[in-house]
């Protein structure tokens, strides 16, 4: 049977970036198919190799500015971010590096990882409140997630 | 006049910008850095109970939540007027120390690495992580990463959680460890000296081997005369948990030894329009503007910093090695920015010594891992050195302990006039009479500002792996770009 890691990531107490933890969290409420596991990440860069190893398929949650409007959902896979091994994040190193790292050293890294980012409106600002917009993608999030691991 | 801005910054928690103008005979006439600001903190923890704090504070980012998670402890501990039991004390600086252990080698092998140990003027592809891997070999990486996850043990041992320990409370700690655990500790920590022992052989192997490098380190062009700043305990020993504020002149004489709580009585802020973040400079000395020398307030505090400002290591591997680092950069202090790198490799050693210590201190199961508070004072201010720079937090409460003022000098605000500085001067020393600027030459631009090992706890989030590296040349009359180039990095 194959396993599969949902991992939603972002900051707790900075408004919008805490989206991809919530999309976890109520996952983590509702029933899931067996060989799923949902998990909550505050820091990415190395320890993102360490939390994805011996998965074979993983689905990331998280905030996103890319100047779209806030709320929209986009579906990435891996391969999109193939093409550079450095990334802006001083203890940090990217989704793809990670995951070429982890092969290179023979660690069992997942082949299907797939990416919901989550246009941000306000990563900026101390809060535990979401944007109107950005709440509203959670739900919308949380269906896609269930309808990708096959929770119906 | 041109401008060229460096952005983003690459490898740095955030997303940053540096900005070179450049006057019309192709010299540097000033250098900027701006990063984004995060807003309402003070806001978030006001009206929330004060121990709270040693929770939230840690969340700002995701790189040093042990720090703030240590410096707002000893501020609750002062806000409650409770002294820490010594098996309280103990199990605090075993697990920081341990973070240290994690946070400078990981700095090491991933930031300035790859400036070293692939070459500061290469590919771009190359310098990275996986240029590391392929120079240094799979079996070091394994190790790396054996002792990130080993020291995730340990901290999760006493701090309760791997990422974001919960382990403080007012007087101590939440619970005391068992004598399996602190046999798995020893043993952690056995590993931890050997792998500083080795990454200090690699330093030596790669760096300070190649004269090239040895040059580049001690060059002008990254020297900066300042004061030094960084916690001592009684014997003026470098300490990262407790002790002294000690800050000592560009000539390394002592100007000043304080406690944590009297900080406000020996820094002020210093603002620019153009910047919200804040340059703390030495209160006594003053501000004269960016520039060296015993008449200007700028201080600096980091690894090469606190060695300065230290009479030495209270271990002995890590003593050996602070004597070595002096005598080769031609004795006490040293000012090369780049000899930092060395300097928290020097600091490495100590934090891997001193954790094997704590953990087979013989008391170190003693249950009794806390004082009660049983009053209130309202007001604390908590001080350990952050990997980056010593860390301020400052709590006022109400009577209830419930919080009406926070206050926090985190550890790359210190160096803000400092970093401003050695981008400046790097950009002199590298970029003159033309426009025509090499990756090579932005690269150890950037390297100036690594030495610092800057973060400002952004999390904004963009596209891993799609970073680019944009320079861009604009006439400052007319705002025209006069050429511009993009890369992925």
């Amino acid at each position: 049977m194959t396993s599969t890691l949902v991992l939603g990531m972002g900051n707790p107490i900075l408004s919008d970036d805490g989206v991809g933890l919530e999309v976890a969290r109520r996952l983590q409420e509702g029933p899931l198919p067996d060989g799923v596991d949902v998990q909550q990440s505050e820091v990415a860069g190395l320890r993102l190799l360490e939390l994805l190893k011996g998965y074979d398929k993983v689905v990331i949650v998280d905030a996103l500015r890319t100047g779209r409007a806030p709320g929209d959902v986009v579906r990435y896979e891996a391969r999109d971010f193939r093409g550079g091994h450095r990334y802006g994040s001083a203890h940090s190193i990217g989704l793809e590096t990670a995951l070429e790292l982890g092969r290179r050293m023979g660690l069992p890294m997942p082949d299907d990882v797939t990416v919901f980012a989550i246009e941000a409106a306000d990563v900026e600002t101390f809060g535990e409140e979401f944007s109107p917009p950005v709440a509203a993608a959670a739900g919308k999030v949380v269906e896609l997630v269930r309808a990708e691991v096959g929770a119906g | 006049m041109k401008k060229i801005s460096v952005d983003p910054i690459t490898r740095l928690e955030g997303h940053g910008k540096i900005e070179i103008f450049v006057n019309d005979a192709g010299e540097v006439a000033n250098v900027y850095f701006q990063i984004p600001e995060l807003r309402g903190f003070e806001r978030f923890c006001v009206g929330r109970p004060v121990e709270e704090l040693a929770r939230i504070t840690p969340r700002i980012c995701g790189v040093c939540p042990e720090a703030h998670h240590m410096a707002s402890a000893k501020a609750i501990d002062a806000v409650f007027g409770v002294e820490p039991t010594p098996a309280g004390r103990r199990l605090r600086e075993l697990l920081y120390n341990a973070f240290f252990v994690t946070d400078h080698t990981t700095h090491f092998y991933i930031l300035a690495g790859p400036d070293f140990v692939i070459g500061p003027t290469a590919d771009p592809a190359e310098r990275n992580i996986l240029g590391i891997v392929h120079k240094v070999g799979l079996e070091t990486t394994n190790a790396l990463l054996n002792l990130r996850a080993e020291a995730a043990e340990l901290i999760s041992i006493i701090g309760g959680k791997q990422i974001h320990p919960v382990c403080c409370l007012p007087g101590g700690v939440s619970k005391a460890v068992s004598a399996e655990e602190q046999e798995r500790m020893k043993q952690i920590t056995a590993g931890m000296v050997e792998f500083a022992k080795f990454t200090l052989q690699l330093f030596d192997d790669v760096v300070l081997k190649n004269n090239d490098y040895v040059d580049l380190i001690k060059s002008d062009a990254f020297t900066h005369q300042t004061y030094s700043m960084g916690m001592v305990d009684e014997n003026n020993h470098v300490n990262f948990y407790d002790g002294k504020i000690r800050v000592t002149a560009p000539d390394g004489t002592e100007f000043v030894k304080f406690e944590g709580k009297d900080y406000l009585d020996n820094l002020a802020e210093h603002v620019e329009p153009y910047s919200y973040l804040v340059y703390p400079y030495l209160k006594k000395v003053g501000w004269k503007g960016f520039v060296d020398g015993k008449d200007s307030g700028v201080y600096k505090a980091t690894p090469m910093s606190r060695l300065n400002a230290a009479d030495g290591m209270a271990t002995p591997l890590a003593q050996a090695e602070y004597e070595r680092y002096f005598s080769t950069l031609g004795g006490k202090p040293v000012h090369a920015t780049l000899a930092t790198h060395w300097a928290r490799l020097v600091e490495l050693m100590y934090a891997a010594e001193r954790a094997h210590e704590l953990a087979g201190d013989p008391d170190l199961t003693d249950p009794n891992v806390r004082t009660i508070p049983e009053g209130i004072v309202g007001e604390g201010i908590g001080v350990v050195e952050a990997p980056r720079g010593t860390l301020y937090h400052h709590y006022k409460t109400d009577d209830e302990g419930m919080v009406t003022n926070v206050n926090l000098i985190v550890g790359t605000t210190n160096n803000n006039a400092a970093i401003s500085m050695s981008l400046k001067k790097a950009a002199e020393g590298l970029i003159k009479g033309g426009t025509e600027i090499s990756e090579g030459t932005l690269n150890m631009i950037e390297m100036a500002f690594r030495a610092y090992d800057p973060c400002f706890g952004c999390a904004t989030h963009t596209l891993p792996g799609d970073m680019p590296l944009e320079v861009v040349t604009k006439s400052e009359a007319t705002g025209e770009v006069i050429a511009s180039a993009r890369r992925n990095m």
